[in-house]
């Protein structure tokens, strides 16, 4: 019976974008909940982004281009051999390590409704969700991870490589907390939760390890050709930057 | 991003001349009664009428398919899971695969319940995404109080998308004529690397597209664009379409 609920769920996280939760999916009381839990994260990040576009003018621009690059990375089919499916990563790794956690969740707000306006892919209801595990759980996870590392004296690959990973790993168990609380009914929550956790992870495990291997890829690009940016991103000092090349 | 598509470029479809902002308030009331809705029916009459709409203002069928694949397959595999696996009234009794299965009068109820929720809202949010320009549903968003620096943001995101799309297939291309994606771990690095050049030119366009804002007066703050005043004969129809739902709604 599990092994059939694992193909019944691999059959449906096959075509899914990242992990959305499908619009209409949650029921009023739990999509009004996670808007809750959502809108003081948003709020801060907005009064983040303005604070620093003030400094600087080209910063809401940059944002704005970096939610347009994780809509990009969060669209495009990556294959996940133990499942023989494609998969999508989240890309908000990549944002929460360049340009802070809070900034990161308006990216990932961002991406998230133009995905849900145009896309069909995640809803206008399940925003607040959505947001909660891709922007907030996701963004905090990476960055937490990438700066625990760095802290400890890791390289900017292995950092980046774990930011990646946590941050997928993080928001996989976020959605799968989400989606269990939209379709229990009158089922008991942790069962459920625990049988789609155990159902994706044929999906996720991997796809966390991809996701992390195309962080660091993307970094450690980043700091080949233009450390520049990293420098301004403050990721690196300009000694690393000298000793680097 | 095949699917990826914006409003119906036609300008004498049935919405066109309606207020965005009439039309997003409008959708957000429906998308609220389906969601808090207990029963199938009603559900199933926004998903019948958000249809219907996307069809009458030009939406080609095939689109409108492609649009609603991801969420109607998600509606059937939640159905299936809640047919098949919840509930304590059993319907029907099988083998399959040699493994016992058994459908369940209530989970399916669940289930359909939970399935129709999730074609109602996904018809009623398409239908005011093909009806609405993005920019004017963003206006109307800003018009709502949505704090503007995020819809500030939104927009340029939204400018950028496609220039950013179109490079990353370019690079898509130029990585497979040499060879990338070639093998698992090959593919991975050639995955890296073209995130890593999108990131790279999102700076340098953030960058460029500043000093051109700059020139032409920008001085951080977008203007966003300017709502005419609601005219009755947009006004009422839509609240009586809200009405009219409400009273099903309520039935």
């Amino acid at each position: 019976m599990g092994l059939l609920v694992s193909l019944l769920l691999l059959l449906a996280a096959a075509p899914a974008h990242a992990m959305h939760i499908s619009e209409g999916i949650l029921p009023l009381d739990w999509a009004a909940l996670w808007f809750v839990l959502a809108a003081p994260f948003v709020v801060a990040g907005v009064r983040q982004l303005n604070r620093l576009s003030h400094g600087d003018l080209s910063f809401k621009p940059l944002v704005g281009l970096m939610a347009a690059v994780v809509f990009i990375i969060s669209c495009m089919p990556v294959p996940v051999p133990t499942a023989g499916t494609c998969s999508h990563p989240c890309g908000t790794g990549i944002a929460a390590i360049l340009v802070g956690p809070l900034v990161s969740v308006v990216i990932s707000t961002v991406a998230l409704l133009i995905q849900a306006l145009v896309m069909a892919h995640g809803g206008l209801s399940t925003l607040g969700a959505d947001i909660v595990s891709m922007g907030v759980v996701g963004s905090f996870a990476g960055w937490g991870a990438f700066r625990a590392l760095r802290s400890a004296g890791l390289g900017l690959g292995p950092a980046a490589f774990a930011a990646g990973v946590a941050t997928d790993w993080a928001t996989y168990l976020t959605t799968s907390f989400e989606l269990a609380s939209g379709i229990r009914g009158s089922e008991p929550l942790i069962p459920l939760v625990t049988k789609i956790v155990l159902a994706f992870v044929p999906t996720q495990l991997p796809l966390g390890l991809l996701e992390g291997a195309m962080t660091a890829g993307m970094v450690t690009l980043l700091a080949r050709k233009r450390p520049d940016l990293l420098v301004k991103m403050k990721l690196m000092t300009i000694r690393e930057v000298s000793g680097h090349a | 991003m095949r699917n990826l598509h914006s409003h119906i470029p036609r300008a004498t479809h049935l919405l066109a001349g309606v207020d965005p902002r009439v039309k997003l308030l409008t959708s957000l009331a429906l998308l609220l009664m389906v969601v808090s809705h207990r029963g199938i029916a009603f559900p199933m009459v926004a998903a019948l009428i958000g249809g219907g709409l996307c069809l009458s203002i030009g939406v080609r069928p095939r689109l409108l398919l492609l649009r609603f694949a991801e969420p109607l397959l998600l509606a059937v595999m939640v159905l299936l899971l809640k047919g098949f696996f919840s509930g304590s009234e059993p319907l029907w009794g099988g083998s399959f695969a040699g493994v016992n299965v058994t459908l369940y009068r209530d989970g399916l109820m669940e289930g359909v319940r939970i399935a129709s929720r999730i074609a109602g809202a996904v018809a009623v949010v398409a239908a005011v995404g093909f009806a609405t320009p993005f920019t004017e549903l963003l206006a109307a968003l800003a018009w709502l109080r949505v704090p503007r620096g995020l819809v500030e943001v939104t927009i340029f995101a939204w400018r950028y998308l496609f220039v950013l799309a179109d490079d990353a297939q370019v690079i898509h291309a130029a990585q497979r004529n040499r060879l990338g994606y070639v093998g698992f771990r090959r593919g991975l690095r050639s995955f890296g690397t073209l995130a890593g050049a999108l990131v790279i030119k999102a700076f340098d366009s953030s960058q460029a597209m500043t000093t051109a804002m700059v020139q032409r007066g920008y001085d951080g703050t977008l203007p966003l664009m300017q709502h005419r005043p609601f005219r009755v004969a947009e006004v009422l129809p839509a609240a009586g379409v809200v009405l009219f739902m409400g009273v099903l709604w309520r039935i």
